[in-house]
């Protein structure tokens, strides 16, 4: 239309232009939103339907599997994953587990992280690039060694076996020892003139101080030991020491899959970590977001 | 006391020197006591076990016989003739290059996408993360039972007329089905990682662009791309070194199987080091696989490094 007007109309040509250019943004947008939007479907469907399928009696997930509303809403599938599925015995394991790792972790990377911050002694440099290096590790190849290793120590199918190898971890000694090096000095030496030794320095100063750190560390550490799936099905050889992902893993092995089970034991898996998520989104966030713009 | 200072000083008695060395063990001891347990548990599961990986490799190596013969270079001439492991290397080779690129390319659109829009925001973010955090094993378990005939993404197909196949029993589809899985699970993750990149680009770049006329597209090669340059290089190097050690997904899913379309390396490993239990070949095979990585970081490093991006 405007391409008609001759000169005079400029201004209605200016006009044109502007709509034009604010169509196809407000379509754009609705293209992204789109977009977006299905993406979001696609994601959060398949946990409905887990969520949906474990409240569902037998007959009711056999005859309608895709519907969200569980009709009657049911119990049975957890107790019978709990009983016959031994997900009460599977899910005790891993809190064990993650637990262990956890506190453990988190004490001796802290202690060895605040030694390379802020312990001044020989070789430190040195030492620390060593640790640093194993992240560069591919855990491919250190399998078989580190069952080897463990199965020389006697610690094959045992409770340590699973946790032992998991109490340092290079990540978690770097990311602590970057928050320490933050730390003003002066508090510590406040705290050594009151006649604090090392170790009363980095428990009653520095621990403290490194909280949001440790918070992080540790839902990262909590999150990998809980899904942790590969190393527990190696050493270990007894069902009663199974963590929950190997337990879910066993539901898939036999040939006939019990579905309601694997759904209920899988909403149970889960449920940990969708708590943790809502309190610690921010945490998770922040320290994925750190990994990515320091490397 | 007062020649401490001067290492060179001949008269320096030796029980001074030891006097000094106490002095200095004194200060610095906590140090070495604090490292000493992660110090410990690093040397022996990092590096004795990969000296000893690389030790067994070039020996036939079992838990249950005694006799460990050194065998030389016998497991990797093996292991290159190996059919099971050519298959497995150029499962793992397709499946590199198919999800590397793609889940890169999902999740940087969506983070500048997600960028865009004014609500919803943080309910996106928290949307895409949540096939993140779920364990991979509970992950696996849901897509087997999505991927089944009939299943939701049959059902989905057949609603735009489209007859799905039997995805993880063709030996054509289970491989494509995997990777489908994969892309759709860690999206999220990186898109994490490419929306922290995108906060630390300066609003006066954009301010800048939008002054000279430059039009979405223009400013997103121009501007975005360039100085997203260290996440993108994180992004694709850490994908990578993941992507070549699969395992989970194939194990749980479909076993290897249907004819080995799903084997990748790190389940032909696991086949030998933990069901028949040639300890030495398989960390022969895993030593390849190791040595593949590193060849591959490293280009990607270089290639990254040298090319001046802005």
């Amino acid at each position: 239309m405007a391409r008609t007007l001759s000169s005079p109309g400029s201004g209605v040509k200016e006009r044109d232009k502007k709509l034009l250019l604010a169509a196809t943004r407000r379509s754009f947008t609705i293209i992204v939103y789109a977009l977006l939007i299905a993406l979001a479907f696609s994601m959060i469907f398949p946990y409905l339907w887990m969520l949906a399928n474990s409240f569902k009696s037998r007959t009711d997930f056999f005859t309608n599997p895709y519907s969200v509303i569980p009709m009657p809403p049911t119990l049975s599938t957890y107790y019978d994953a709990l009983t016959i599925g031994r997900m009460g015995v599977y899910l005790g394991n891993s809190i064990l587990y993650a637990a262990a790792v956890l506190v453990v972790q988190l004490f001796i990377d802290s202690l060895a992280a605040y030694s390379f911050a802020r312990v001044e002694f020989p070789g430190r440099e040195t030492l620390f690039l060593a640790v640093l290096a194993t992240l560069m590790l591919p855990g491919s190849v250190t399998l078989i060694p580190t069952f080897l290793i463990a199965h020389g120590l006697g610690l094959t199918n045992t409770f340590t076996g699973v946790v032992l190898p998991g109490f340092a971890g290079a990540f978690g000694i770097f990311l602590l020892r970057q928050f320490f090096l933050n730390i003003p000095r002066e508090l510590e030496d406040a705290a050594r003139i009151d006649g604090s030794g090392f170790f009363g320095t980095y428990w009653r100063i520095m621990l403290p101080l490194a909280k949001p750190a440790m918070v992080t560390l540790g839902v990262f550490i909590f999150l990998n030991e809980w899904s942790s799936f590969v190393w527990p099905l190696i050493i270990l050889s007894d069902w009663k020491k199974y963590p929950v992902t190997v337990g879910i893993a066993l539901f898939r092995d036999v040939n006939q899959i019990n579905w309601p089970a694997v759904f209920a034991g899988s909403t149970i898996v889960s449920f940990p970590i969708v708590i943790l998520f809502i309190i610690a989104q921010e945490y998770i966030i922040g320290g994925i977001s750190l990994s990515g713009l320091k490397g | 006391m007062t020649t401490l200072a001067q290492p060179s000083q001949p008269l320096q008695s030796r029980a001074s020197r030891q006097r000094e060395l106490w002095r200095r063990l004194k200060k610095t001891w906590p140090g070495y006591l604090f490292i000493s347990p992660a110090g410990l548990l690093i040397t022996v599961f990092s590096y004795v076990a990969i000296i000893f990986s690389l030790y067994i490799s070039f020996h036939q190596y079992d838990i249950i016989s005694e006799a460990r013969p050194f065998e030389g270079l016998e497991n990797y001439a093996r292991a290159l003739n190996d059919k099971l492991v050519r298959i497995s290397f150029r499962n793992t080779f397709v499946y590199v290059a198919v999800i590397v690129p793609s889940i890169t390319v999902i999740s940087l659109l969506l983070a500048v996408l997600g960028n865009q829009v004014r609500r919803g925001r943080a309910l996106f973010r928290t949307i895409f993360f949540i096939p993140t955090i779920t364990p991979i094993v509970v992950t696996s378990m849901l897509w087997v039972w999505l991927y089944e005939p009939t299943g939701g993404i049959n059902r989905l197909l057949q609603m735009i007329n489209i007859e799905g196949p039997n995805w993880l029993f063709d030996p054509s589809t289970a491989l494509p089905a995997i990777m489908i899985m994969t892309i759709w699970g860690a999206v999220g993750y990186y898109m994490i990682i490419f929306l922290a990149g995108l906060a630390e680009i300066p609003e006066v770049f954009y301010e800048a662009a939008k002054v000279d006329g430059a039009g979405r597209w223009h400013t997103f090669w121009k501007i975005t791309i360039p100085l997203l340059r260290n996440s993108l290089i994180f992004a694709f190097v850490t994908l990578t070194i993941a992507a070549f050690q699969v395992f989970t997904q194939a194990f749980i899913m479909t076993q290897g199987g249907p004819m080995n379309s799903t084997q990748t390396v790190q389940m032909v490993v696991y086949h030998y080091a933990f069901q028949r239990f040639q300890m030495g070949y398989a960390s022969a095979i895993s030593w390849l696989l190791f040595g593949v990585i590193f060849f591959f970081s490293a280009l990607q490093l270089k290639l990254f490094m040298s090319r001046e991006l802005y």
